[in-house]
């Protein structure tokens, strides 16, 4: 029990002196955060909506592909990332590896599926009549598709929210492509599972509360985004 | 001004309509009548351009329309649902959406606006939320979500299904209106004969997905016996003397015009000779003809008379009547 105050009387410690450390750990999780969570989305969002929306050949088939991509392990994808961006892979010429780009590039492949697929069911979840309404009174396809987010924008909030967090609390892509280097690319995750095998358990729950009042922020800031202009 | 040619729709691979031609005239009002399920709402959907036929062509003026319709072609043709939906926001917002599609300037959206919401009485309305509508209120302001875009075709599914008789005739009242205004071409899809037949001027019927030459009203479905020739089939408390060589299932229709009416029964060579009650009349649209509809017994015919043979017998809701025709009007589908 000690053990457990010690712990939380040093992360409070931490963070009440603003570490420099703990914070510039913090930001740059946001940052690789928001980046990637924006990209999936842009990308994710109107796949779905496409998914959802248009009849093609093939289209059950991309259901099912993107369902199954959401239960990507994190390491595997981490792994396949590592082989292409390996100075001998195919994008080595990028130079990113070891770099917080690519984190980025992990964790999008690891939301995109959420993106896509929680958005394709969020707009197969509005009552069709909206996206034929807004055609018969003339919309073209870009407002059509903005009329129906904006009847889905609740389940489509939430969609935001799902890739966020699991692009936040990644851990496995972003330890193997990312090296976990200090000041560079340790992310909370990473800093935290680093710090518990030290055994700075304090420095590590620091972190570890620093991820959950990251994660609160942004909920609440997306209800709060939510909660404007109800009916 | 909008055509179906060829036109074979299937929804997972069963044919819900198969129109060789079809024709919405440029300031025409079209009435298409038929049951539940005929094919109406598919019908109007295609004329909306919302949905390209499985097989076949939509014209526009003469030109194919591309399978996947260009909006500016969209933009000249509106429909209002069976069911309509409004989106979230006010019904001003509603109101407001197909004009800010077309970029129409504000002083021209609110005068246009004023129009629509004073003819359809929606001034009370305005600043009200989906939720807080009736069925009723929602089709109104669906109605007037589409008039105010001054379509060259204005579609309409059922308009007044969910109003009282009031608010229907309220809302044809504002039709009417508007064409005097300015003309265009009106389609409709009701399953009330009474108010297709009181303003089109083209009355179409629709059953199982195929123009019906004549309109839905006598129209049944039949189990037809074997052997050829004369047979009996029975509708409902009444049988019918038909004359075909077909057995099996089947439609049979009389058309009303084929149905002599008299207030007693006079020998004659008709073989279906019914006796019942008038429970009601209604004239049709240019005035001429009144069409009778009477209870056989629990099974409703309807028959058209001229506006004078009415009056000769003095038809009334409740008098006795007699209906009759041969075995030869009844048509086998």
């Amino acid at each position: 029990m000690d053990f457990l105050a010690e712990g939380f009387r040093r992360a409070w410690g931490l963070l009440v002196a603003g570490d420099s450390e703990v914070y510039g750990i913090a930001l740059l999780t946001l940052k690789v955060a928001v980046v990637a969570t924006a990209v999936s989305c842009a990308v994710g969002l109107p796949l779905g909506y496409f998914l959802a929306t248009r009849r093609f050949w093939g289209r059950r088939a991309a259901l099912t592909v993107v369902n199954t991509a959401l239960a990507f392990p994190t390491v595997v994808v981490g792994l396949l990332l590592y082989g292409l961006l390996s100075r001998r892979g195919p994008l080595g010429g990028l130079g990113w590896l070891y770099t917080w780009q690519a984190i980025v590039v992990g964790d999008v492949l690891l939301a995109l599926p959420i993106a896509a697929a929680l958005s394709a069911a969020a707009v197969q979840g509005v009552d069709p009549r909206i996206r034929r309404t807004a055609e018969t009174l003339g919309a073209g396809s870009w407002l059509t598709a903005w009329t129906v987010a904006r009847e889905a924008r609740f389940a489509l909030a939430a969609v935001i929210t799902a890739a966020f967090g699991q692009v936040v609390a990644e851990i496995g892509a972003a330890m193997i492509v990312g090296g976990n280097i200090r000041g560079s690319t340790r992310t909370l995750t990473t800093a935290v599972a680093l710090y518990t095998a030290q055994g700075d358990f304090g420095l590590a729950l620091a972190l570890g509360l620093v991820l959950l009042i990251l994660a609160l922020v942004v909920n609440i800031a997306l209800q709060v985004l939510q909660g404007r202009g109800h009916a | 001004m909008l055509e179906l040619r060829g036109v074979r729709h299937r929804y997972q691979g069963r044919v819900v309509l198969d129109l060789e031609q079809f024709t919405v005239p440029h300031t025409g009002a079209t009435a298409v009548v038929g049951h539940n399920g005929a094919g109406k709402s598919t019908l109007l959907r295609l004329l909306a351009l919302l949905e390209a036929p499985t097989e076949g062509q939509v014209l526009f003026n003469g030109t194919v329309v591309p399978r996947r319709s260009p909006a500016s072609l969209r933009r000249r043709v509106t429909l209002v649902e069976q069911r309509p939906i409004l989106f979230r926001g006010t019904v001003r917002e509603n109101l407001e959406y197909g004009l800010r599609v077309r970029d129409v300037g504000r002083a021209a959206a609110n005068g246009i606006l004023a129009d629509v919401v004073e003819r359809l009485g929606l001034q009370p309305l305005l600043s009200r939320h989906r939720h807080e509508l009736s069925d009723g209120e929602v089709q109104r302001v669906a109605v007037a979500r589409a008039l105010a875009l001054r379509t060259d075709v204005l579609l309409l599914d059922e308009p007044a299904s969910s109003a009282d008789r009031a608010a229907a005739g309220a809302l044809y009242r504002a039709l009417a209106a508007e064409r005097a205004a300015r003309p265009f071409a009106v389609c409709i899809a009701s399953h009330q004969l009474e108010d297709a037949y009181r303003w089109a001027d083209d009355i179409r019927a629709l059953a199982e997905g195929r123009l019906s030459p004549v309109t839905p009203e006598n129209l049944f479905r039949v189990e037809l016996p074997a052997g050829d020739g004369v047979k009996t089939v029975h509708v409902g408390s009444i049988a019918l003397v038909v004359m075909t060589d077909r057995t099996g299932p089947a439609v049979v229709a009389v058309a009303p015009t084929d149905i002599f009416v008299s207030r007693e029964p006079i020998p004659s060579s008709a073989r279906n000779v019914f006796k019942g009650r008038v429970t009601g009349m209604a004239i049709e649209h240019r005035g001429a003809g009144v069409h009778v509809r009477a209870d056989m017994g629990g099974v409703e015919l309807v028959a058209a008379v001229t506006a004078e043979a009415a009056r000769d017998l003095a038809l009334n809701p409740g008098s006795a009547v007699v209906f009759s025709f041969k075995a030869t009007a009844v048509r086998v589908f």
